[in-house]
Protein backbone atom coordinates (compact mmCIF):
# COMPACT_ATOMS: atom_id res chain seq x y z
CA UNK A 1 0.00 0.00 0.00
CA UNK A 2 1.60 3.20 -1.35
CA UNK A 3 0.18 7.05 -1.60
CA UNK A 4 -2.59 7.27 -3.19
CA UNK A 5 -4.67 10.30 -5.00
CA UNK A 6 -7.73 10.27 -6.02
CA UNK A 7 -8.37 13.20 -8.63
CA UNK A 8 -12.60 13.95 -10.57
CA UNK A 9 -11.65 14.36 -13.82
CA UNK A 10 -14.08 16.79 -16.19
CA UNK A 11 -16.70 14.82 -18.35
CA UNK A 12 -17.01 17.88 -21.17
CA UNK A 13 -21.04 18.34 -21.99
CA UNK A 14 -20.92 17.12 -25.34
CA UNK A 15 -19.19 13.43 -24.68
CA UNK A 16 -20.87 10.90 -22.52
CA UNK A 17 -18.78 9.65 -19.62
CA UNK A 18 -17.65 6.22 -21.47
CA UNK A 19 -16.04 8.56 -24.23
CA UNK A 20 -13.89 10.42 -22.27
CA UNK A 21 -12.93 6.32 -19.78
CA UNK A 22 -12.02 5.15 -23.24
CA UNK A 23 -9.84 8.30 -24.30
CA UNK A 24 -8.40 8.17 -20.77
CA UNK A 25 -7.53 4.21 -21.38
CA UNK A 26 -6.26 4.66 -24.55
CA UNK A 27 -3.91 7.47 -23.54
CA UNK A 28 -3.00 4.96 -20.48
CA UNK A 29 -2.23 1.75 -22.70
CA UNK A 30 0.06 4.27 -24.81
CA UNK A 31 2.04 5.14 -21.81
CA UNK A 32 2.58 1.23 -21.48
CA UNK A 33 0.69 0.59 -18.67
CA UNK A 34 -1.73 -2.76 -18.98
CA UNK A 35 -4.17 -4.15 -17.65
CA UNK A 36 -4.95 -5.73 -14.48
CA UNK A 37 -8.18 -6.40 -13.76
CA UNK A 38 -11.28 -4.60 -12.28
CA UNK A 39 -11.89 -2.31 -9.08
CA UNK A 40 -14.69 -1.36 -7.11
CA UNK A 41 -15.03 1.26 -3.96
CA UNK A 42 -18.13 1.78 -2.58
CA UNK A 43 -19.98 3.59 0.15
CA UNK A 44 -23.03 3.42 1.90
CA UNK A 45 -24.84 5.12 4.37
CA UNK A 46 -26.64 5.02 7.67
CA UNK A 47 -28.86 6.62 9.75
CA UNK A 48 -28.34 6.80 13.63
CA UNK A 49 -31.94 6.79 14.65
CA UNK A 50 -31.70 7.20 18.56
CA UNK A 51 -34.78 9.18 19.94
CA UNK A 52 -32.53 10.58 22.73
CA UNK A 53 -30.15 11.85 20.40
CA UNK A 54 -30.49 15.54 19.36
CA UNK A 55 -28.88 15.81 16.52
CA UNK A 56 -28.92 12.08 13.61
CA UNK A 57 -25.42 11.31 12.86
CA UNK A 58 -24.63 9.69 9.59
CA UNK A 59 -22.29 6.33 9.02
CA UNK A 60 -20.60 6.26 5.53
CA UNK A 61 -19.92 2.05 5.10
CA UNK A 62 -16.99 1.68 2.62
CA UNK A 63 -15.71 -1.21 0.83
CA UNK A 64 -12.64 -1.06 -1.14
CA UNK A 65 -11.34 -3.89 -3.63
CA UNK A 66 -7.47 -3.17 -2.91
CA UNK A 67 -8.74 -4.24 0.73
CA UNK A 68 -11.16 -7.28 -0.05
CA UNK A 69 -10.91 -8.64 3.75
CA UNK A 70 -11.82 -5.18 5.19
CA UNK A 71 -14.51 -2.59 5.35
CA UNK A 72 -14.05 0.89 6.58
CA UNK A 73 -16.59 2.81 8.65
CA UNK A 74 -16.48 6.45 8.69
CA UNK A 75 -18.76 9.36 10.79
CA UNK A 76 -19.65 12.34 9.46
CA UNK A 77 -16.66 13.99 11.89
CA UNK A 78 -14.16 12.10 10.27
CA UNK A 79 -13.55 9.21 12.75
CA UNK A 80 -12.81 6.00 10.90
CA UNK A 81 -12.63 2.41 11.94
CA UNK A 82 -11.29 -0.03 10.02
CA UNK A 83 -12.37 -3.41 10.80
CA UNK A 84 -13.05 -7.06 9.34
CA UNK A 85 -15.63 -7.41 6.84
CA UNK A 86 -17.69 -9.21 9.58
CA UNK A 87 -18.29 -5.48 11.07
CA UNK A 88 -20.81 -4.98 7.86
CA UNK A 89 -23.15 -8.34 9.51
CA UNK A 90 -23.51 -6.04 12.81
CA UNK A 91 -24.64 -2.86 11.52
CA UNK A 92 -27.02 -4.70 9.67
CA UNK A 93 -28.39 -6.23 12.35
CA UNK A 94 -28.30 -2.35 14.51
CA UNK A 95 -29.99 -1.55 11.14
CA UNK A 96 -32.93 -4.13 11.79
CA UNK A 97 -36.04 -3.71 13.44
CA UNK A 98 -36.71 -5.68 16.32
CA UNK A 99 -40.19 -6.63 18.81
CA UNK A 100 -40.97 -3.17 17.78
CA UNK A 101 -38.53 -1.14 18.94
CA UNK A 102 -36.90 1.44 16.16
CA UNK A 103 -33.75 0.01 14.80
CA UNK A 104 -30.46 1.94 16.09
CA UNK A 105 -29.48 2.86 12.41
CA UNK A 106 -31.89 2.94 9.31
CA UNK A 107 -30.36 2.60 5.87
CA UNK A 108 -30.83 5.85 3.52
CA UNK A 109 -32.05 4.66 0.27
CA UNK A 110 -30.40 5.92 -2.98
CA UNK A 111 -27.86 6.88 -1.24
CA UNK A 112 -25.13 4.41 -2.54
CA UNK A 113 -22.15 5.42 -4.36
CA UNK A 114 -19.90 3.28 -5.94
CA UNK A 115 -16.81 3.85 -8.59
CA UNK A 116 -15.96 0.72 -10.73
CA UNK A 117 -13.84 0.42 -13.58
CA UNK A 118 -10.47 -1.00 -15.13
CA UNK A 119 -7.05 -1.38 -13.52
CA UNK A 120 -3.67 -0.21 -14.68
CA UNK A 121 -0.58 -1.21 -13.84
CA UNK A 122 2.48 0.29 -15.03
CA UNK A 123 5.60 0.20 -13.29
CA UNK A 124 5.04 0.53 -9.61
CA UNK A 125 2.11 2.68 -10.40
CA UNK A 126 -1.03 1.94 -10.56
CA UNK A 127 -3.96 3.71 -11.95
CA UNK A 128 -7.85 3.12 -11.54
CA UNK A 129 -10.22 5.06 -14.07
CA UNK A 130 -13.14 5.00 -12.27
CA UNK A 131 -16.62 5.49 -13.27
CA UNK A 132 -18.93 7.28 -10.35
CA UNK A 133 -22.57 5.92 -10.16
CA UNK A 134 -24.85 7.20 -7.67
CA UNK A 135 -28.33 5.53 -7.27
CA UNK A 136 -27.25 3.70 -10.43
CA UNK A 137 -26.64 6.81 -12.19
CA UNK A 138 -23.53 7.58 -13.84
CA UNK A 139 -22.06 10.72 -12.29
CA UNK A 140 -18.31 11.46 -13.12
CA UNK A 141 -15.18 10.05 -13.31
CA UNK A 142 -12.38 9.33 -10.45
CA UNK A 143 -9.12 9.00 -11.24
CA UNK A 144 -6.75 7.25 -8.49
CA UNK A 145 -3.22 6.91 -9.17
CA UNK A 146 -1.55 5.12 -6.60
CA UNK A 147 2.45 4.92 -6.17
CA UNK A 148 3.01 1.67 -3.89
CA UNK A 149 6.44 1.45 -2.79
CA UNK A 150 6.40 5.11 -0.89
CA UNK A 151 4.29 5.80 2.19
CA UNK A 152 5.21 9.60 2.73
CA UNK A 153 2.92 11.42 0.37
CA UNK A 154 5.55 14.58 0.60
CA UNK A 155 8.57 12.18 -0.76
CA UNK A 156 6.72 11.41 -3.86
CA UNK A 157 4.55 13.93 -4.04
CA UNK A 158 6.49 15.59 -7.04
CA UNK A 159 6.85 12.06 -9.01
CA UNK A 160 3.22 11.34 -8.79
CA UNK A 161 2.63 14.67 -9.91
CA UNK A 162 4.80 14.18 -13.01
CA UNK A 163 3.04 11.15 -13.90
CA UNK A 164 -0.47 12.22 -13.54
CA UNK A 165 0.51 15.36 -15.10
CA UNK A 166 1.38 13.38 -18.46
CA UNK A 167 -2.29 12.05 -19.02
CA UNK A 168 -4.62 13.83 -17.06
CA UNK A 169 -2.69 17.31 -17.51
CA UNK A 170 -2.88 20.28 -14.96
CA UNK A 171 -5.66 18.97 -12.93
CA UNK A 172 -3.35 17.47 -10.37
CA UNK A 173 -1.55 20.89 -9.74
CA UNK A 174 -1.73 20.41 -6.19
CA UNK A 175 -2.21 17.26 -3.48
CA UNK A 176 -5.54 16.31 -2.72
CA UNK A 177 -6.93 18.37 0.11
CA UNK A 178 -6.68 15.45 2.98
CA UNK A 179 -3.49 14.64 1.80
CA UNK A 180 -2.23 17.89 2.07
CA UNK A 181 -3.01 18.14 5.84
CA UNK A 182 -0.29 15.18 6.30
CA UNK A 183 2.07 15.24 3.85
CA UNK A 184 4.90 13.77 6.34
CA UNK A 185 3.18 11.20 7.72
CA UNK A 186 3.01 7.44 6.92
CA UNK A 187 0.04 6.52 4.52
CA UNK A 188 -2.91 4.24 5.21
CA UNK A 189 -5.29 2.97 3.09
CA UNK A 190 -7.75 4.73 5.83
CA UNK A 191 -6.46 8.04 3.85
CA UNK A 192 -7.82 6.95 0.46
CA UNK A 193 -10.88 6.39 1.93
CA UNK A 194 -11.11 9.28 3.80
CA UNK A 195 -10.41 11.18 -0.32
CA UNK A 196 -13.37 8.77 -1.73
CA UNK A 197 -15.64 9.75 0.99
CA UNK A 198 -14.82 13.63 -0.02
CA UNK A 199 -15.77 12.80 -3.76
CA UNK A 200 -19.00 10.78 -3.31
CA UNK A 201 -20.15 13.66 -0.82
CA UNK A 202 -19.10 16.10 -3.44
CA UNK A 203 -21.07 13.82 -6.29
CA UNK A 204 -24.10 12.88 -3.51
CA UNK A 205 -24.57 16.98 -3.32
CA UNK A 206 -24.29 17.67 -6.98
CA UNK A 207 -26.69 14.77 -7.54
CA UNK A 208 -29.29 16.27 -5.05
CA UNK A 209 -29.06 19.72 -6.88
CA UNK A 210 -29.66 18.81 -10.03
CA UNK A 211 -32.65 16.19 -9.07
CA UNK A 212 -35.36 19.42 -8.63
CA UNK A 213 -34.16 19.94 -11.99
CA UNK A 214 -34.85 17.35 -13.79
CA UNK A 215 -38.95 17.66 -13.81
CA UNK A 216 -38.54 20.70 -15.79
CA UNK A 217 -37.27 19.40 -18.47
CA UNK B 1 79.83 -16.59 -40.87
CA UNK B 2 79.65 -13.03 -41.46
CA UNK B 3 83.35 -12.78 -40.74
CA UNK B 4 84.48 -15.68 -43.07
CA UNK B 5 82.46 -13.62 -45.59
CA UNK B 6 84.22 -10.27 -44.39
CA UNK B 7 87.42 -11.80 -44.35
CA UNK B 8 87.06 -13.42 -47.52
CA UNK B 9 86.14 -10.42 -49.40
CA UNK B 10 88.70 -7.99 -47.72
CA UNK B 11 91.62 -10.78 -48.94
CA UNK B 12 89.44 -10.69 -52.74
CA UNK B 13 89.92 -6.74 -52.99
CA UNK B 14 93.62 -7.46 -51.97
CA UNK B 15 94.34 -9.97 -54.42
CA UNK B 16 92.01 -7.82 -56.71
CA UNK B 17 94.86 -4.74 -56.02
CA UNK B 18 97.73 -7.10 -56.04
CA UNK B 19 96.11 -8.49 -59.64
CA UNK B 20 95.94 -4.85 -61.00
CA UNK B 21 99.14 -3.66 -60.13
CA UNK B 22 101.07 -6.63 -61.49
CA UNK B 23 98.67 -5.93 -64.75
CA UNK B 24 99.72 -2.28 -64.41
CA UNK B 25 103.51 -3.45 -64.20
CA UNK B 26 103.15 -5.77 -66.93
CA UNK B 27 101.65 -3.00 -69.03
CA UNK B 28 104.17 0.06 -67.59
CA UNK B 29 106.99 -2.13 -68.60
CA UNK B 30 105.53 -3.21 -72.05
CA UNK B 31 104.78 0.89 -72.85
CA UNK B 32 108.15 1.85 -71.60
CA UNK B 33 109.62 -0.45 -74.10
CA UNK B 34 112.50 -2.35 -73.54
CA UNK B 35 115.68 -1.05 -74.61
CA UNK B 36 118.17 -3.83 -74.58
CA UNK B 37 121.59 -2.22 -74.53
CA UNK B 38 123.52 -4.99 -72.99
CA UNK B 39 121.93 -7.23 -75.87
CA UNK B 40 120.66 -9.45 -72.89
CA UNK B 41 117.60 -10.68 -74.55
CA UNK B 42 116.97 -13.19 -72.64
CA UNK B 43 117.09 -11.39 -69.33
CA UNK B 44 114.20 -9.10 -70.57
CA UNK B 45 112.25 -11.97 -71.49
CA UNK B 46 112.57 -13.60 -68.43
CA UNK B 47 111.69 -10.45 -66.42
CA UNK B 48 108.67 -10.08 -68.77
CA UNK B 49 107.43 -14.23 -68.27
CA UNK B 50 108.38 -13.56 -64.28
CA UNK B 51 105.55 -10.52 -64.83
CA UNK B 52 103.32 -12.63 -66.04
CA UNK B 53 103.18 -15.39 -64.48
CA UNK B 54 102.84 -12.78 -61.38
CA UNK B 55 99.71 -11.96 -63.29
CA UNK B 56 98.50 -15.48 -63.48
CA UNK B 57 99.22 -16.25 -60.15
CA UNK B 58 97.19 -13.09 -58.70
CA UNK B 59 94.47 -14.22 -60.87
CA UNK B 60 94.38 -17.79 -59.95
CA UNK B 61 94.38 -16.59 -56.05
CA UNK B 62 91.30 -14.22 -57.14
CA UNK B 63 89.46 -17.17 -58.54
CA UNK B 64 89.91 -18.91 -55.87
CA UNK B 65 88.83 -16.84 -52.75
CA UNK B 66 85.98 -15.27 -55.60
CA UNK B 67 84.58 -18.87 -55.61
CA UNK B 68 84.36 -19.02 -52.06
CA UNK B 69 82.25 -16.00 -51.78
CA UNK B 70 78.58 -16.46 -52.46
CA UNK B 71 75.75 -13.79 -52.74
CA UNK B 72 75.18 -11.70 -49.29
CA UNK B 73 71.04 -11.52 -48.89
CA UNK B 74 70.56 -15.29 -49.70
CA UNK B 75 67.56 -14.44 -46.71
CA UNK B 76 66.01 -11.95 -49.10
CA UNK B 77 66.94 -12.88 -52.59
CA UNK B 78 64.69 -9.79 -53.77
CA UNK B 79 66.59 -7.28 -51.81
CA UNK B 80 69.18 -7.82 -54.65
CA UNK B 81 66.89 -6.35 -57.34
CA UNK B 82 67.40 -3.07 -55.29
CA UNK B 83 70.87 -3.23 -55.99
CA UNK B 84 70.28 -2.69 -59.48
CA UNK B 85 68.07 0.28 -59.09
CA UNK B 86 69.13 2.88 -60.94
CA UNK B 87 67.82 5.83 -58.68
CA UNK B 88 70.29 4.35 -55.95
CA UNK B 89 72.04 7.97 -54.83
CA UNK B 90 68.25 8.83 -53.92
CA UNK B 91 67.09 5.93 -51.98
CA UNK B 92 70.09 4.50 -50.02
CA UNK B 93 68.14 1.83 -49.47
CA UNK B 94 70.52 -1.39 -50.54
CA UNK B 95 73.07 -0.12 -48.27
CA UNK B 96 71.46 0.49 -45.42
CA UNK B 97 69.51 -2.70 -45.40
CA UNK B 98 72.87 -4.39 -45.65
CA UNK B 99 74.43 -2.55 -43.13
CA UNK B 100 71.01 -3.55 -40.49
CA UNK B 101 71.60 -7.02 -42.08
CA UNK B 102 75.45 -6.61 -40.52
CA UNK B 103 73.81 -5.24 -37.21
CA UNK B 104 71.07 -8.04 -36.85
CA UNK B 105 73.63 -10.79 -37.29
CA UNK B 106 76.00 -9.54 -35.10
CA UNK B 107 73.25 -8.47 -32.28
CA UNK B 108 72.12 -12.32 -32.86
CA UNK B 109 75.64 -13.54 -32.43
CA UNK B 110 76.17 -11.63 -29.45
CA UNK B 111 72.94 -12.94 -27.83
CA UNK B 112 74.05 -16.01 -28.19
CA UNK B 113 77.00 -15.24 -26.34
CA UNK B 114 74.93 -13.45 -24.04
CA UNK B 115 72.20 -16.15 -23.04
CA UNK B 116 75.11 -18.70 -21.09
CA UNK B 117 75.86 -16.43 -18.67
CA UNK B 118 71.90 -15.62 -18.11
CA UNK B 119 70.79 -18.96 -18.10
CA UNK B 120 72.62 -19.68 -15.03
CA UNK B 121 71.83 -16.61 -13.14
CA UNK B 122 67.58 -17.26 -13.90
CA UNK B 123 67.66 -20.37 -11.75
CA UNK B 124 68.06 -18.04 -8.68
CA UNK B 125 65.07 -17.00 -6.25
CA UNK B 126 64.53 -13.37 -6.60
CA UNK B 127 64.65 -12.41 -2.59
CA UNK B 128 68.18 -13.63 -3.54
CA UNK B 129 69.21 -10.75 -5.81
CA UNK B 130 67.15 -8.18 -3.37
CA UNK B 131 69.81 -9.16 -0.57
CA UNK B 132 68.33 -10.64 2.61
CA UNK B 133 65.25 -12.75 3.50
CA UNK B 134 64.61 -10.50 6.04
CA UNK B 135 64.06 -7.40 3.45
CA UNK B 136 62.22 -9.93 1.03
CA UNK B 137 59.36 -10.10 3.95
CA UNK B 138 58.78 -6.64 4.73
CA UNK B 139 58.42 -6.40 0.66
CA UNK B 140 55.92 -9.13 0.32
CA UNK B 141 52.30 -7.80 0.46
CA UNK B 142 50.21 -8.07 3.59
CA UNK B 143 47.68 -10.89 3.14
CA UNK B 144 44.15 -9.56 3.21
CA UNK B 145 42.95 -9.80 6.85
CA UNK B 146 39.15 -8.26 6.07
CA UNK B 147 37.14 -11.39 5.99
CA UNK B 148 38.56 -12.55 9.40
CA UNK B 149 37.38 -9.74 11.36
CA UNK B 150 36.75 -10.27 14.78
CA UNK B 151 32.92 -10.46 15.91
CA UNK B 152 33.72 -7.94 18.71
CA UNK B 153 35.55 -5.83 15.84
CA UNK B 154 33.18 -5.67 13.26
CA UNK B 155 30.45 -4.98 16.28
CA UNK B 156 32.40 -1.87 17.17
CA UNK B 157 32.71 -0.70 13.49
CA UNK B 158 29.30 -1.34 12.98
CA UNK B 159 28.13 0.87 15.95
CA UNK B 160 30.45 3.69 15.33
CA UNK B 161 29.17 3.87 11.95
CA UNK B 162 25.64 3.53 12.97
CA UNK B 163 26.50 7.04 14.86
CA UNK B 164 28.32 8.41 12.33
CA UNK B 165 25.61 8.45 9.81
CA UNK B 166 22.54 10.02 11.34
CA UNK B 167 19.89 8.74 8.09
CA UNK B 168 21.08 5.17 8.90
CA UNK B 169 19.71 2.48 11.46
CA UNK B 170 21.98 -0.63 11.65
CA UNK B 171 20.90 -3.72 13.49
CA UNK B 172 23.20 -6.60 13.85
CA UNK B 173 21.45 -10.80 13.84
CA UNK B 174 24.30 -13.93 13.21
CA UNK B 175 22.00 -16.48 11.87
CA UNK B 176 24.76 -18.22 10.60
CA UNK B 177 27.36 -18.50 13.07
CA UNK B 178 29.77 -15.82 13.32
CA UNK B 179 29.07 -14.02 9.91
CA UNK B 180 26.97 -10.73 10.86
CA UNK B 181 23.74 -9.82 9.06
CA UNK B 182 23.09 -6.11 9.42
CA UNK B 183 19.61 -4.95 8.64
CA UNK B 184 19.88 -1.14 7.62
CA UNK B 185 16.59 0.71 7.32
CA UNK B 186 16.54 3.92 5.73
CA UNK B 187 14.02 6.63 7.35
CA UNK B 188 10.92 5.66 5.94
CA UNK B 189 11.99 5.25 2.25
CA UNK B 190 13.50 1.39 2.27
CA UNK B 191 15.58 -1.26 3.98
CA UNK B 192 18.31 -3.84 3.43
CA UNK B 193 19.96 -6.59 4.38
CA UNK B 194 23.67 -6.45 4.33
CA UNK B 195 25.45 -10.09 4.88
CA UNK B 196 28.88 -9.39 5.72
CA UNK B 197 32.08 -11.87 5.71
CA UNK B 198 34.10 -10.32 8.38
CA UNK B 199 33.75 -7.20 7.50
CA UNK B 200 33.64 -7.78 4.04
CA UNK B 201 30.01 -7.14 1.94
CA UNK B 202 29.00 -10.37 0.37
CA UNK B 203 25.56 -9.74 -0.07
CA UNK B 204 22.93 -6.78 -0.31
CA UNK B 205 19.22 -7.09 -0.56
CA UNK B 206 16.66 -4.07 -1.09
CA UNK B 207 13.24 -3.69 -0.06
CA UNK B 208 10.67 -0.92 0.50
CA UNK B 209 10.03 0.22 4.10
CA UNK B 210 6.47 -2.28 4.49
CA UNK B 211 8.27 -4.86 3.15
CA UNK B 212 9.01 -7.80 6.23
CA UNK B 213 12.85 -8.72 6.80
CA UNK B 214 11.93 -11.68 7.74
CA UNK B 215 10.78 -15.13 6.04
CA UNK B 216 7.74 -16.81 7.35
CA UNK B 217 9.57 -18.79 9.53
CA UNK B 218 10.97 -16.30 11.31
CA UNK B 219 14.31 -15.96 9.68
CA UNK B 220 16.23 -12.90 7.74
CA UNK B 221 15.13 -13.43 4.46
CA UNK B 222 18.11 -12.77 2.25
CA UNK B 223 17.12 -13.70 -1.19
CA UNK B 224 14.38 -12.52 -2.17
CA UNK B 225 13.57 -10.01 -4.23
CA UNK B 226 11.49 -6.87 -3.47
CA UNK B 227 7.75 -6.64 -4.96
CA UNK B 228 8.41 -3.27 -6.15
CA UNK B 229 10.15 -2.42 -9.58
CA UNK B 230 12.18 0.22 -7.85
CA UNK B 231 13.86 -1.49 -5.26
CA UNK B 232 14.65 -4.22 -7.10
CA UNK B 233 16.28 -1.26 -9.34
CA UNK B 234 17.85 -0.17 -6.64
CA UNK B 235 19.01 -3.82 -5.21
CA UNK B 236 21.05 -4.28 -8.42
CA UNK B 237 22.72 -0.71 -8.18
CA UNK B 238 23.53 -1.75 -4.60
CA UNK B 239 25.03 -4.87 -5.97
CA UNK B 240 26.74 -3.17 -8.46
CA UNK B 241 28.05 -0.84 -5.67
CA UNK B 242 29.72 -3.54 -3.47
CA UNK B 243 32.02 -4.91 -6.24
CA UNK B 244 32.87 -1.43 -6.95
CA UNK B 245 33.72 -0.50 -3.32
CA UNK B 246 35.13 -3.53 -2.11
CA UNK B 247 38.55 -3.64 -0.67
CA UNK B 248 39.60 -6.74 0.86
CA UNK B 249 42.72 -4.47 2.61
CA UNK B 250 40.62 -1.99 4.07
CA UNK B 251 37.11 -3.64 4.26
CA UNK B 252 36.28 -1.04 6.90
CA UNK B 253 36.66 2.00 4.56
CA UNK B 254 34.78 -0.06 2.01
CA UNK B 255 31.86 -0.85 4.42
CA UNK B 256 31.80 2.91 5.31
CA UNK B 257 31.99 4.22 2.17
CA UNK B 258 29.31 1.26 0.34
CA UNK B 259 26.83 2.93 3.84
CA UNK B 260 27.84 6.27 2.88
CA UNK B 261 26.61 6.23 -1.05
CA UNK B 262 23.50 3.79 -0.05
CA UNK B 263 22.85 6.95 2.13
CA UNK B 264 21.50 8.53 -0.88
CA UNK B 265 18.98 6.58 -1.31
CA UNK B 266 17.18 8.58 1.14
CA UNK B 267 15.91 11.06 -1.78
CA UNK B 268 15.35 8.02 -3.38
CA UNK B 269 11.82 9.32 -4.31
CA UNK B 270 11.81 13.13 -3.77
CA UNK B 271 15.09 14.26 -5.77
CA UNK B 272 15.09 14.57 -9.50
CA UNK B 273 17.85 13.44 -12.01
CA UNK B 274 20.36 15.55 -12.23
CA UNK B 275 20.73 15.07 -16.04
CA UNK B 276 17.13 15.58 -17.27
CA UNK B 277 15.69 17.44 -14.33
CA UNK B 278 12.65 15.07 -14.30
CA UNK B 279 11.54 12.71 -11.39
CA UNK B 280 9.26 10.38 -13.90
CA UNK B 281 10.37 7.87 -16.66
CA UNK B 282 9.40 5.16 -17.59
CA UNK B 283 7.28 4.02 -14.13
CA UNK B 284 10.20 4.18 -12.06
CA UNK B 285 11.80 7.72 -10.49
CA UNK B 286 16.04 8.34 -10.59
CA UNK B 287 17.13 5.26 -8.94
CA UNK B 288 20.93 4.92 -9.67
CA UNK B 289 23.27 7.22 -7.95
CA UNK B 290 27.13 7.96 -8.67
CA UNK B 291 29.39 6.18 -6.81
CA UNK B 292 31.51 9.18 -6.80
CA UNK B 293 29.16 11.99 -5.51
CA UNK B 294 25.68 10.42 -4.97
CA UNK B 295 24.00 12.41 -7.94
CA UNK B 296 20.91 10.82 -8.85
CA UNK B 297 20.09 9.64 -12.09
CA UNK B 298 17.16 7.76 -14.17
CA UNK B 299 18.84 4.53 -15.71
CA UNK B 300 18.86 5.64 -19.07
CA UNK B 301 20.32 9.12 -18.09
CA UNK B 302 23.46 7.95 -16.47
CA UNK B 303 26.74 9.26 -17.52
Amino acid sequence: MGVVCVYPYPVPEEKSGQQVVDTIQKQLELLGAHKSGNFFVDCESYQSNLQTATQQRLLHLFHNSEQPATCFSVLDNGMCLVSDLLFEVLILKLAEKKSGKDSYYQQRKGFKVESKGQRYELGDFIIKVGSVIVASNFRGILIEVEYSPCVIPSECWNLMKEFIQSFMGNIAENPPAHIKSKMDTVYTPEDTIQQYLEHFNNFRKATSASVPATPNR
Amino acid sequence: MADNQTDALIEAINFTQMLRASVTKVFDNLADGFQDSQGNEKALLNEFQKSLLAVNNDFNELERVGNGLYPLSVNSPNSVHLSIDPATDKTPLYSQLIQSYKWSNKAHELAGYVIGPLDQNAKLKRSMLIGSTLQAKKLRRVPPSGHAATTVYVDNIVTRLDQKMPDISMSITRPLGSSAILQVSLGKILKAVVALRGLIIEWVTVKGYQEDLYSEDGKVDLWSQSRYQVFRKVNDSATAATLHFYSPHNAELALQSFLHWFQSYKTLFSAPCSKCGKHYHQGSPPTWRDLRNTDPYHDVCKP
